[in-house]
Order: C-alpha cells, then structure tokens, then sequence
C-alpha cells in the first residue's frame, strides 16, 4: 500500500508541476507584456519595479519559474487586470459559488444515476430498460446550452414556476460572504430568512437540473452495463442458486463490485462537469467561478484565466487522486493489477 | 424505507413546497425594484464620464444638481438653488441655495452638517481647476465638461455666503445654464472628500458615492449588481420604493426574458418588435422621441464631395423612407433637419431631399460625375439609440446608389480602430450619428458642424463655413429666444442648401415594464431616473 500511495502521490505532484509550467508559459504565449500577464501590474505603475524584481525578471527563465512557484504556493495570483483586486481574494467567492452549484449537481446526478441504472440493469431486455436507456441516450444527446433554453422556455416563460438568473432575487439584500447562497442566508440576519432560502433554492433547481443532465445519464449507462456485467458472474449465478433474493444480490453482491468500476468514472464525470459548468453559470448568470472565467477571457485578464485554469484542473487532478487511493485501499486487486503485488 | 427513498422524498416535497408557496409576495420584494441595465458603470461620478450607462447608474439616482430641465415646460427648474440671476450683462450668474439638504447618512460616512455653497465650490472646482486637490483622482478627465467648453467658460466659481454662489464666466454664453441643468454637473459633499483626504483614501471618492439624491449607495458587484436604499430625508418628493437594484444584464434577449419571468420590473433597450409579438398584457412598453439623429456625412474635403452640387444630388439618391421602415421599423421620424422637431428651435420647413433618382442622376452628370464612380460608405460597428443598424442601412444605400450610377462600397471596422480612423477623415462619407446632453439648440449644432470641432475631429464633415460660424456664435451670445430662435432657423437653411451631410432619422427611446410600476419616466434628456418610482402590485 505504501509504494502504491507513494507511487500515486509522485504522479501527483508531477501532473501539478507540469499544469504549473503551462501555465507559466502562458505569460509568455498571451500577447503583451509577460509581467504585466503574471502579475497584473502594468509597466508604468509605482509598483512595477518592485514587482520586476520580486519576480526575478532580471534574472533567468529558470529563477522566474521558481520565483512564480514560490507566489503560486503562497496563493498570490496577482492583481486583476480590469478591475485591480486581488485575484485570490476575488476568487475564493466565486470557487464557493461554483462549489456549491457543483455539489449539489453531482448529488442530483449520482441519485439519478445510479438508482436508473441498475434498474435498467435488473430488467435487462425489458421494456423498462429499453425505456430507460433510451431516455437516458436523448438526454445524453441534448446539447447542454440548447436543454438550459428548453428548461427556461418551459419552466421559466410558460408556466412561470422558476427564476432564471443570479442565485437570489437581490432584493433580498443577502450580502455575499462564504459565495454559497445556502450558508448566506443561514448566516445573514434578515428577518425573512426562510422567503429568502425558498427564493433562493428555486433559483437552484434550473441550473443544477441543466448541470446534472449529463453525469446522470452518463452515470446511468455505466452502472447499467456494469451491472449487467457483474450479474452474469458465477457468483452471483451460485448466490442466486443459493435462493438468495434479487433485492439481497443487487445491492449486497452486485453494487459494491459495479461501484469499484464506476467510482474512477466519476473524476472523468467530474472534468465533464467542468467543461460544462461554465456554459451553465453563463446561461444562469451564476456568479461562480466558470462565468468568471469566460468573463476573464473575453477581458483578456489573464492573471484571472490563469488562476482559474490551474484551479479547476487542480481541482480534478485532487479528486483524481483520492478516487485512486480509496480504490487502492478499498479494492486491494487495484494494486495488484499495477504493481503485481501488494 | 430505506435511506436514498427517505432523501429523494425529502428533497422532492422541499421543492413542492417552494413552488407552492407563490401566492404571498415577501415584503422586500413588494417594496424593492429591480431595472436590468446593460452594463458595468465606469465610475460612481458622472462628471468623470460620457456613457450613457454611467449616466443611469449614477447622476440622477445618487445626486441633485443646482437646476434641473423640465422638458414638459420647456423651461429650468430649481434644484438644490432655489432661484439665479444673470448679472453684468450674462457674465455673472449668482445661484442662492437651498437650505437643510442632507447628504447620504451610510455605514461609510455621517454627515454633520447641511449642504452649502462649500460643496458647490469643491464639485465645480473638481473638473474645473487642475490644481484642485480632486481634480486627478481618477484620471483628471471630466469629458463632458472638455467637449462643451463650460471648462474654459467658466473663469470663477466664488462664495459669496454660506447659501450663496457666483459662477463667473468669460464671455455671455446662453447655452450655459443648459449645460448646468445635464446629468454631468452634480454636487458632491466636501466633508466627505475632506474625510477621506485625511484618512488618505481620496479614490473611494468615486467608488463609494456619497451625494443628496433620492438614493444611497450601499453595493456593487461588478458584472451582477449595484443596490440602493431610499435617502429618507431626502428633500424633495422622493420615491415610495424603499430598495433599488439594477441587476447587471448586457444580453438583450436576456433582459426581455427576465422581464418577462418578473425578474425586471424595468428594461432599457428591449428588443421591441420581439417584445410586441409575445403579446403580454402584464408588459408596456413605452417610448420618447429621444434628442438624437442619424446621419450620413460627406467628407466635404474631399474632392468631389467638396462640390455642394454633388452632396445634393447624392441626398436626392436616398430613399429614407424605406430606411425608417425597414432599419427602424417604423420607430423612427423622417429627418428634415439635424435638430429634432421636438426642440423648440426647430423649423417647420418642407423636406428638401425627397427620394428622386430621376433629379439625382441628372445633378449628378452637371457636376461631371461619370457613370460607375466609385466612393466609400463607412458604417459604424455598433449599435446605438439613433441607428439600431448602420450596415444594413448602409447596404440599402449601396443598392439606392447604384441606381444612380454611383458604386459604393461598405466600410467597417472595429469600433476603436473605427473611430480613430474617422477622426484622421480616411473617409468618404460616414453613417453616424449624436445624441444630445441637453435642451439647448446648440449642443447640435457646435460639437457637430463648427469649425472649431473639425479641429477637435468631431465634425464628421470637415465642413467649416465661417458664416454658418458667425450666426452660431451670435445665437450663443444673447439669451432672448426668439432672436435665438431665428437665428438658428437661418442656420437650418444654410445647412439645407450646403448640405454637408444628410440627415436620415430621428429615432425612438424605449423601455419596456412591468404594468405595475409607477412613475419611472423615459426622460428625453440624460439618463433614467427612478426619483417618483413605485410600485401597485395588484391587490392579493
């Protein structure tokens, strides 16, 4: 386990370096001054010389990498470049923000998901499972941007039920303090507190329902066809020939062997949420991490783009490298079809 | 039940219950309003900026100025001075001040006094005086000031006694007190400015606002919101909406749909004939002939636009009625002049230029142009309130020209690049247009056609003509309308005959609304104001 744990974190720490690198690099691939694209100060500023320096660009490429490691560690981005903030300061909402929307997306995904699938999977060949499946392949097939305008047109434009921007209805006056509207308002002291939540949480439902369209059906195919996979093993044949019941087989026999083969599917679900979460908080107006981002790039902040893109990946190389060590310490024959020992 | 069943349940009724539960709208929002504006303000300062966005966000809202217009009555009214006088034959204006006017009272300042005429000398002295220790924060621009001349107009700005100001000015200008009454000359607290200097904090000037208008400030955050709170003791009317937010939303589709679900109460800019087609009774849409004008200038420089005889011919080439109907669908006036009709300067004259191919193709071989002569259209990028599309307006043009044996091609840049280019007149011709800040007949006239703006790379048509300068100069020096007024009709005339450039169309304001919403006026001058705002929701 140790050389495994060892070997895993080692890879680790190379695929940050790496993505450091790049983004390093992109200093110097953005136009302009590379400087003035690190650390937002632009050439003319009083800080400027300092900045020059501290930065160590009097010296070599290879001392200016180790002196952006050493701001990058310490969590200095840099100013913004529209706005002249301090880019981690800025950030820490808006990463809040988008954490949230995230969560709750991911839970509603995996409660979708994984239920649907080994249903499907339990009625393999039968109506249920076609329908099922080819519910999930069109909700699979939908474009997230065009199903977000199918939700607003239904949800928000005909029947009037939901809101479709922002987190909260700003009357409200919930001052933004942790970025996660649910723990705001908990935190505020308006006296309507619970108007507040009700408002805010249907602000929710569309942008996690749009967000969490894509994992869930995902999620659905995997388990379904790992399922039926694993319900074809000779043990469960022998479980089943044991008089075990279908309910008793499918969750204490099939699910943790088809969840071993699902969990490293979630960090590739969670990269897809990503990718996805910025069209969402765009469309939604989300104040989250992703409208950020693509606000950054269409005001060529580049400190903010930087900061952003070494997050989310770090984000996901983060999960990547949890799901791999539970599975290792969970499922010891992940190990073993490494390293060929334990 | 087993643990997952248990969760979906619970998550499953929250939801109903939330969606049940609609019928009872909470307080904040019966008292609150939301307007979806378009954009980022630059600043907290009109004085700072020329946007109309800025504009909206700030002046009228945050801050008084000394008089305001009344556009109803055509005629100036008594703001934060109660009364003014013209004295030494116009150069002197002495303004008396109104008493007990507070300032805002917010978490970031306490006044301790009333306003008084140590305000009016600092706000003025900001923009006026470089040496003013105010004047650089944020730049040391002030635009609007710098484009009227009231900079190099005014010489003094003087206190007489703590309720009374002298603005002495270098010569008699009667476009003066016009310019006083814009959404650009407000009165800032000198405490306040004084407090942050000490506390070496003067750029918060401009970012955390402090004036006497019918709101506070109280946040922004930018790309999503600004909120403001009702100044409760404000000293005239105020609004009955105690909480104001303009919800940040450049997308137009965007801003009709959230006005369509409720979340606007209030839309600029909608997208009207998208917004007439859904057909809601609970939306108005309403609309101004705003002071603005679209145009097509002749770049009278240049040979062989430099012959009246051509531009002429090449008005008659137009068919602006078709333009109306299919780039402003109809929301837009025919223009006879550059002055709109609702300006109290303007002539009832017939229109000149009716559309006549026949008449152009005629003036245009006296003037010895050959058949298939080659000019160029310019067409500005973007879009703005007097012309929704200038590319496609410049390609029915291009088709109405070939008509006449004229082939015109379409020019269009990035909008910077467009503008700078413009100005060092690499053009042709030019699809462009104004929009006015004030009610004075000049602000159409100087900044657009003087002699002095071709120097300043305003004047789209290079066209300087030292008589049409000569009566605009004496319409300015005296302050008896009719005399102004017929002055600036003889100006028409000259225009008409010399025909630097073609006036197209004055075109329509819009704002669209919930019917609920009270007393938010399209004004026809500056930017919105939600001063007498408020709200009827229907009775529950």
């Amino acid at each position: 386990m140790t050389r495994y744990l060892m070997t895993r974190l080692f890879y680790f720490f190379l695929a940050l370096l790496v993505l450091s690198v790049v983004t390093f690099s992109l200093n110097w691939l953005f136009p302009g001054d590379p400087l003035t694209n690190m650390s937002g100060i632009r050439d003319g500023q009083a800080a400027y010389n300092a900045t020059l320096e501290s930065r160590a660009f009097d010296s070599t490429v290879i001392q200016q990498y180790v002196n952006y490691l050493a701001h990058i560690t310490q969590f200095d981005w840099g100013l913004s470049l529209s706005t002249g903030n301090d880019v981690w300061q800025d950030a820490a909402t808006y990463l809040v923000v988008s954490a949230e929307l995230v969560l709750l997306s991911f839970a509603l995904a995996v409660l979708i998901g994984l239920p649907l699938g080994m249903l499907a999977a339990n009625y393999f060949r039968h109506n249920l499972d076609k329908f099922i499946l080819t519910s999930a392949m069109t909700g699979y097939s939908i474009p997230v941007f065009w199903l977000a305008q199918l939700l607003i047109l239904l949800f928000a434009v005909q029947i009037e039920w939901l809101p479709i921007t922002g987190q909260i209805n700003p009357l409200y006056a919930i001052d933004s303090i942790t970025g996660s509207v649910i723990i705001d308002i908990l935190l505020s002291d308006s006296q309507y507190k619970l108007a507040a939540l009700q408002d805010a949480l249907l602000h929710l439902v569309l942008p996690v329902l749009t967000l969490s369209s894509l994992p869930s059906m995902l999620l659905l195919r995997i388990t379904r066809n790992q399922t039926i996979e694993v319900l074809q093993k000779p043990y469960v044949k022998a479980a089943r020939a044991r008089g075990l019941s279908q309910k008793r087989l499918l969750f204490k026999h099939a699910l943790p062997n088809v969840l071993q083969d699902v969990l490293p599917q979630m960090t590739f679900i969670f990269g897809l949420m990503m990718a996805n979460l910025v069209i969402v908080e765009h469309i939604f107006n989300w104040p989250g991490a992703g409208a950020w981002l693509l606000k950054a790039i269409i005001e060529r902040d580049y400190p903010i783009i930087q900061m952003v893109l070494f997050t989310l990946m770090g984000l996901i190389l983060v999960l990547n490298l949890l799901v791999e060590i539970y599975r290792g310490w969970r499922f010891p024959m992940t190990r073993e079809e490494r390293y060929g020992g334990y | 039940m087993s643990k997952q069943s248990i969760i979906v349940t619970a998550l499953t009724s929250f939801l109903l219950l939330s969606c049940s539960e609609q019928t009872q709208v909470p307080e904040p929002l019966q008292d609150g309003l939301i307007y979806c504006s378009e954009g980022n303000p630059e600043s907290f300062n009109p004085q700072r900026v020329t946007s109309g966005t800025t504009v909206d966000a700030t002046a009228s809202q945050l801050y008084d100025r000394l008089i305001d217009y009344d556009a109803v009555q055509q005629s100036f009214v008594s703001a934060l001075a109660t009364d003014w006088q013209a004295l030494d034959n116009g150069q002197r204006y002495r303004f008396h001040l109104r008493r007990n006017v507070t300032f805002h009272d917010t978490d970031y300042f306490t006044p301790s006094r009333y306003f008084n005429a140590d305000d009016v000398v600092f706000s003025f002295r900001r923009w006026l005086d470089s040496d003013a220790p105010y004047h650089s924060v944020g730049g040391g621009f002030y635009p609007f000031f710098a484009a009227t001349g009231l900079d190099q107009l005014i010489s003094q700005v003087q206190k007489v006694d703590p309720y009374t100001v002298d603005i002495i000015l270098t010569h008699p200008d009667s476009s003066f007190l016009a310019n006083l009454a814009t959404d650009f000359a407000i009165i800032l607290s000198k405490e306040y400015a004084d407090q942050l200097a000490s506390n070496r904090q003067r750029e918060l000037i401009d970012k955390r606002p402090i004036g006497t208008g019918p709101f506070k400030f109280v946040a922004f955050k930018k790309d999503y919101y600004i909120r403001y709170q009702r100044h409760e003791s404000y000293w005239r009317q105020g609004p009955s909406i105690e909480r104001l937010v303009f919800s940040i939303t450049p997308n137009a589709n965007k801003r009709m749909l959230k006005l369509v679900t409720g979340e606007c109460d209030v839309i600029p800019y909608p997208l009207v004939s998208e917004l007439k087609s859904l057909n809601r009774k609970e939306i108005e849409v309403r609309s101004e002939v705003s002071p603005n004008v679209s145009f097509w200038a002749f770049n009278t420089q240049r040979p062989p636009f430099d012959d009246p005889r051509v531009r002429q011919a090449l008005s008659y080439a137009i068919n602006r009625e078709a333009i109306i109907d299919t780039i402003y669908y109809g929301n837009a006036e025919l223009a006879e002049s550059i002055l709109p009709p609702t300006s109290w300067a303007s002539s009832d004259a017939e229109l000149k230029y009716h559309y006549n191919p026949e008449k152009a193709r005629k003036m245009l071989r006296e003037a010895g142009i050959p058949r298939g002569f080659k000019m160029d259209i310019w067409a500005i990028p973007v879009q703005r309130v007097y012309n929704p599309n200038a590319r496609r307006m410049a390609e029915l043009m291009q088709s109405d020209l070939a008509e006449v044996g004229v082939d015109a091609r379409i020019i269009s840049y990035e909008w910077n690049t467009f503008r700078r280019r413009l100005s060092r007149s690499e053009h042709d011709t030019v699809l462009i247009g104004w929009y006015a800040d004030n009610a004075d007949p000049d602000n159409f006239f100087r900044p657009l056609l003087s002699c002095a703006a071709v120097a300043s790379g305003s004047n789209r048509a290079n066209w300087c003509h030292n008589g049409f300068d000569q009566i605009l100069y004496q319409a300015i020096s005296t302050t008896d309308n009719a005399q102004r007024k017929q002055l600036y009709h003889s100006a028409q005339q000259l225009l008409m005959q010399q025909q630097p450039l073609l006036p197209i169309a004055h075109s329509m304001r819009y704002q669209a609304q919930r019917e609920y919403v009270k007393g938010v006026e399209l004004p026809p001058y500056g930017g919105i104001s939600f001063r007498l705002a408020g709200k009827e929701l229907p009775a529950q």
